[in-house]
């Protein structure tokens, strides 16, 4: 049982894991990325790095929302800005994988400051209709702009490479797609250990208080939404390199909301949350497939009959996590948490 | 040496025997596992239950004839819900668990996507619900097949068909601002311009747009005889239509595969009297003589199949003729060999799932024909012979 921690000094309360127990956890987990794609096969590996590339971008969105009070619906097509920019950088000049995640992270990061801009002006449901404009404004450019992204047939890139090495197959991308997460999910958690981090919880808080409290709103806002979209575009850049193929519709509306779902069924304002919520959205909906698989055996049509059950009942256990644990899968998490370290005495 | 070393040794020897006969046995006859990327949830969901039970009743059929040469058909679907992510999972997973010949796609984008990894494995032929003129180029995707005509394919037959009925006329092409719709509009322009029509009206319309007076507004300026729709399952087709009866047009109104369905059509209501378009295959309720597959399906399922059902189930026979024609050449079953099997399907009769017999060309079949609806008897009727593009 552990009663607490004892904190000595500010740089200890402010530390990203407190306990030698979390720091081994996390040691373990670090073995255990590494180790993964000598354990499983192709699938397993496939869906790991889709669950990390929707965590990159679903803590890009987090940052803007669940950290700044920002809502935004063009998660999606920032993506869609990052992907065309690797696959534009890597079919017409080669350049090194690593650059052109970087050029397309920075590419999204202007994008978003300019669909930024409204936020000074406009928040909550109005930002989230100017985003939408923002995102349809980009799809337009996507589908029209023949001679750069291909118009709406798209771009087929070639696959990155990694000293001569060509990253095709999913156990292969892992080794690009894990570190890259690993590291933009350390620099979101050590965000919040900074000034600007603070700052954007401050205006998600009260804005006008922040104001008071000598925070500039332009400033802040327009770099909370140049970080999300930098997370926006690197996750869209992974996934051209994932997919290889790249279309206007590639990236819908309909992924900005998975996103946003995401970071709610998560929980908003939490990194853990924004992790949790991407496995969750990624995942269950193969496990509820896998569930259906374990049928066809003795029940041959099950694949057709139980689709359309699966879909409800996917969107029932949103609602139901959403009813009984309105804080997210983070706090669900958290509690647990707690049960194990009050054990045996009750929470 | 003991009796009962010798009857344990004899025993052994026989069971060694007997496995190996047996695996020799299995060796030979393996299952041919055909993998599948369905939509049955999702916006193509429509479709996609119908593809499903196509490819469900022909592997059926195939096996109660005694499999592929012997070797029974094995389909094994995962829903996608229209996604491409969904679909490559799909495929990860079910290529990780089953030795796969055969694999149905249920999108151009994840044709696309899948198609170099399917190259590189090497070991099947990649099929589905996307009839894309891009990928009817054996060089660029020399392990794909297309089941039925190409998008431009389809507009080719159409305009053969108008260039027929009325030589010169003036044909408007409508289609969505998508991969799909834009699709056979190069090749659509090329093909008029051969047959000494004049396609100079091209609108093109936002993906879900409703509203579609102005583009109505242009068809009445340029008075076409024909109208072709691509790129749409249902709407805005009828808006169109009823907006331009209701400006006195006589223009003929066209659509091509998916916009096909007997019963999607019939939802149109009225405005559907007259509406013509191409469908490579023979409707469900087709009196064909001489059709027992046709029969077959009909004694199977009591009720209407959709276009998407013939889709699936033609996508199986084809690929089930393919992988005979590879068995009986005495080659590995593996992309290259199955892909050649198609080659060489020639004038194969479909037992009345095509009225005529079809021939494979590049990696797709360029037939189909043209119908228009019936309002009285709530049917698609033929309105020409079968239409091969050569």
């Amino acid at each position: 049982m552990r009663i607490g921690t004892a904190k000595e000094n500010y740089t200890a309360d402010e530390a990203l894991f407190d306990t030698n127990i979390q720091r081994g956890w996390m040691i373990a987990l670090m073995i255990a990325l590494f180790a993964l794609p000598f354990m499983t096969g192709q699938y397993a590996i496939y869906l790991v790095c889709l669950v990390m590339i929707n965590i990159v971008s679903t803590t890009g969105l987090n940052i803007l929302t669940g950290f700044t009070g920002l809502v935004s619906l063009g998660q999606a097509a920032f993506m869609g800005v990052g992907a065309y920019t690797v696959a534009i950088m890597e079919i017409n000049l080669g350049t090194p994988f690593l650059l052109n995640l970087l050029i397309a992270g920075s590419g999204a990061a202007l994008v978003g400051i300019v669909v930024g801009l409204p936020s000074l002006r406009v928040k909550g449901l109005y930002l989230a209709i100017a985003t939408i404009a923002a995102s349809v404004i980009l799809h337009f450019i996507f589908a029209n702009w023949t001679s750069m992204t291909g118009g709406v047939s798209g771009l087929s890139m070639p696959p990155a490479s990694l000293f001569g090495l060509e990253l095709v197959q999913p156990d292969q991308v892992y080794w690009i797609i894990m570190p890259i997460t690993v590291l933009m999910l350390f620099g979101a958690a050590n965000l919040f250990r900074t000034r600007i981090g603070r700052a954007f919880i401050a205006i998600r808080d009260r804005d006008i208080s922040a104001e008071v409290l000598g925070i500039r709103l332009l400033r802040f806002k327009l770099l909370s939404f140049a970080i999300s979209s930098f997370y926006a575009g690197v996750a869209g850049g992974l996934w051209a390199y994932f997919f290889r193929v790249i279309t206007p519709e590639s990236f819908p509306l309909l992924m900005s909301i998975f996103f946003l779902a995401a970071i709610i069924v998560g929980g908003m304002g939490s990194i853990l949350g924004g992790i949790l919520g991407a496995t969750f959205m990624t995942m269950v909906p193969e496990i509820l497939k896998m569930m259906v698989g374990v049928l066809s055996p003795i029940w041959p049509d099950a694949v057709a009959v139980m689709s359309p059950v699966r879909v409800v009942v996917f969107g029932a256990l949103i609602i139901f996590f959403l009813i009984f644990e309105p804080d997210g899968l983070a706090e669900i998490w958290r509690n647990i948490r707690r049960f194990f370290h009050l054990w045996p005495f009750k929470t | 040496m003991s009796i009962f070393k010798i009857a344990k040794q004899v025993t052994g020897a026989l069971l060694a025997a007997g496995l190996l006969s047996g695996a020799a046995h299995a060796e030979d006859k393996k299952d041919i596992v055909l993998g599948g990327s369905i939509p049955m949830t999702g916006v193509f969901a429509f479709a996609g239950v119908g593809i499903h039970a196509g490819i469900t009743d022909a592997t059926k059929i195939i096996n109660d004839n005694g499999g592929i040469e012997g070797h029974k058909l094995v389909y094994v679907p995962e829903d996608t819900a229209y996604k491409v992510d969904a679909s490559v999972a799909a495929f990860n997973k079910i290529t990780s668990q089953h030795d796969v010949n055969l694999y149905y796609g249920d999108s151009t984008a994840f044709s696309k996507t899948i198609s170099p990894e399917v190259d590189r494995l090497g070991k099947m032929v990649l099929t589905g619900a996307s009839f894309a003129s891009e990928l009817n180029d054996t060089k660029k995707f020399p392990n794909i097949f297309i089941p039925g005509p190409t998008y431009t394919d389809m507009i080719g037959i159409l305009l053969n068909h108008i260039a027929k009925e009325k030589p010169g006329a003036k044909v408007g092409l409508v289609h969505s601002e998508t991969e799909f719709g834009r699709d056979p509009v190069e090749g659509a322009k090329a093909t008029a311009k051969e047959l000494g029509l004049d396609m100079s009206l091209i609108i093109s319309t936002a993906p879900g747009g409703v509203d579609v007076s102005t583009e109505v507004l242009k068809i009445r300026r340029a008075r076409p005889d024909f109208v072709i729709f691509h790129g749409y399952v249902l709407a805005p087709i009828p808006e169109f239509i009823s907006q331009a009866r209701a400006m006195g047009l006589k223009t003929k109104f066209m659509g091509t595969f998916w916009s096909m369905d007997n019963s999607m059509v019939g939802k149109m209501g009225d405005v559907a009297d007259g509406f013509m378009g191409v469908m490579p295959y023979n409707y469900y309720y087709s009196e064909q003589a001489n059709a027992p597959m046709l029969d077959k399906i009909r004694s199977m399922r009591d009720t209407y199949q959709s276009n998407a059902y013939m889709q699936g189930f033609f996508s199986t026979m084809m690929l089930s003729e393919a992988v005979r024609n590879t068995i009986k050449a005495g080659k590995e079953l593996n992309g290259p060999n199955i892909h050649a099997g198609l080659q060489q399907i020639k004038d194969f009769d479909t037992g009345g799932i095509i009225g005529v017999p079809v021939s494979v060309k590049g990696n797709s079949v360029p037939i189909g024909r043209v119908y228009q609806y019936d309002l009285s008897k709530k049917q698609m009727v033929p309105a020409s012979d079968w239409i091969r593009l050569d």
